[in-house]
């Protein structure tokens, strides 16, 4: 616990930024089952726009005004066949807006959060 | 640990620094429907500093923390004057201007060819620091209770001293308090500014944790919630509202098999336990039975 804090302490000291700045495309469609979306999230890198390959990414998604209330179990993404592009089931609770937060682990770190206004189908 | 019990803890510890903010209040013979407001301006501010201003967390948590404090003085001083639900509605006002206000608040800048800040409605992006720092989920998670357990042992100090029985006595009856020339008026205030510095620090660590706010996650939902976390784990101790927080989270996350109705099976259990228990878990009678009783084995 100690030397977590410490670790903890001496990177707030330290002055420069890592990493790298990803962006992402997402497009979610609704399957056959209510609430129930695939997503497919186009992951790039933010200043070149190069596609990003092998990233580990989960996606879990909250309502913004009811953050630790409404809240999607985060799962994993699986790359699709092109670079790049990763797909994910979203399981939902309602409908209605929803922040999706795209977790990347690698090859960077980073965390992507897109907002996605799920309606009922008429 | 996986990725979603890491973010489940961190949550129960930031939201334990709104539940403490209630608590004091609570304390202090105050309910407060508005401490999400000041969660929110720490959020704002303490984003504005590390990812617009390039400040260390640590002095961005700070100034959000002297924020908080200087808002919920302001707003003390006129809701003060106000007595029981009366002041009650108008810290619930009180918190819907500040959304408002962060709703209209824009100010951008380019960093490293992005736009960063507050957007309004839209919310505030690329609040990156922990992330740019290589700071890993389970070091902010420590890093977070870390904080709580130091919140819980300055609260543990106040109990023992003339302050802690002043602010219970204040609480409790303020006219006999007031006889006695304990200042209730100012006594009040101080600890609305505390509360409202503690709110910020949980504010402050939620945006850094999440990387993104927006006016909507500080509405009266999480206003509701942080009363009830003081209320469910009881006004005892200091301890009572992080009880409160393991349990509401605890319990929306093990309600899942009801999905989108848990709310409801959420809300109806959480009557029910206010119903058997109005003072919460841990009350004062429950605090008192269990230091009588740990007295009693000492001396024995």
């Amino acid at each position: 616990m100690l030397r977590t804090l410490l670790a903890a302490a001496l990177a707030a000291l330290a002055a420069p930024a890592l990493g790298q700045r990803l962006a992402a495309d997402v497009d979610c469609k609704p399957t056959k089952h209510d609430l129930v979306y695939d997503c497919r999230i186009a992951l790039t890198e933010a200043a070149s726009r190069k596609p990003v390959a092998g990233a580990d990414v989960s996606v879990g998604a909250d309502m913004p005004s009811m953050p630790m209330a409404h809240n999607v179990r985060p799962v994993k993404a699986k790359p699709a066949k092109e670079p790049g592009l990763y797909t994910a089931r979203l399981e939902l609770e309602m409908y209605g807006e929803w922040a999706l937060k795209l977790n990347v682990r690698s090859p960077v770190r980073d965390v992507i959060v897109k907002k996605i206004d799920f309606r009922e189908r008429p | 640990m996986d990725e979603y019990a890491l973010g489940v803890l961190t949550n129960v510890g930031l939201f334990s620094f709104l539940a403490l903010s209630a608590y004091l209040l609570l304390v202090a013979g105050e309910m407060s429907f508005g401490q999400q407001a000041f969660f929110g301006v720490g959020a704002y501010a303490a984003g504005i500093g590390t990812a617009m201003w390039g400040w260390p967390l640590p002095v961005a948590a700070l100034a959000a923390m002297a924020l908080g404090a200087a808002a919920a003085w302001l707003v003390g001083l006129p809701t003060l004057r106000l007595r029981g639900l009366y002041f009650a509605m108008a810290t619930l006002a009180a918190a819907e201007m500040f959304r408002i206000l962060f709703e209209l608040f824009h100010y951008q800048r380019t960093i490293d060819g992005e736009l960063v800040g507050p957007d309004g409605t839209q919310g505030f992006r690329g609040i990156r620091w922990v992330l740019e720092r290589g700071i890993e989920q389970e070091t902010f998670l420590a890093a977070v209770w870390a904080l709580v357990l130091l919140v819980l042992g300055a609260f543990a100090l106040v109990e023992r001293t003339r302050l802690g029985a002043t602010l219970r006595m204040v609480g409790e009856d303020p006219e006999l308090a007031a006889v006695l020339g304990v200042n209730v008026a100012r006594v009040k205030l101080g600890v609305a500014a505390a509360a409202g510095a503690l709110a910020a620090l949980g504010g402050a660590l939620y945006a850094h944790h999440n990387t993104y706010v927006e006016p909507r996650n500080f509405d009266i939902m999480l206003g509701v919630h942080s009363l009830a976390y003081a209320l469910i784990g009881g006004l005892g101790t200091a301890l009572g509202p992080l009880l409160g927080v393991a349990l509401d989270i605890g319990l929306l996350e093990s309600t899942r098999v009801f999905q989108g109705y848990r709310m409801i099976v959420f809300g109806g259990l959480v009557a029910l336990l206010l119903i058997v228990r109005p003072r919460g878990l841990l009350d004062e009678l429950t605090v008192n039975r269990v230091a009588a009783a740990l007295r009693r084995r000492r001396t024995a």
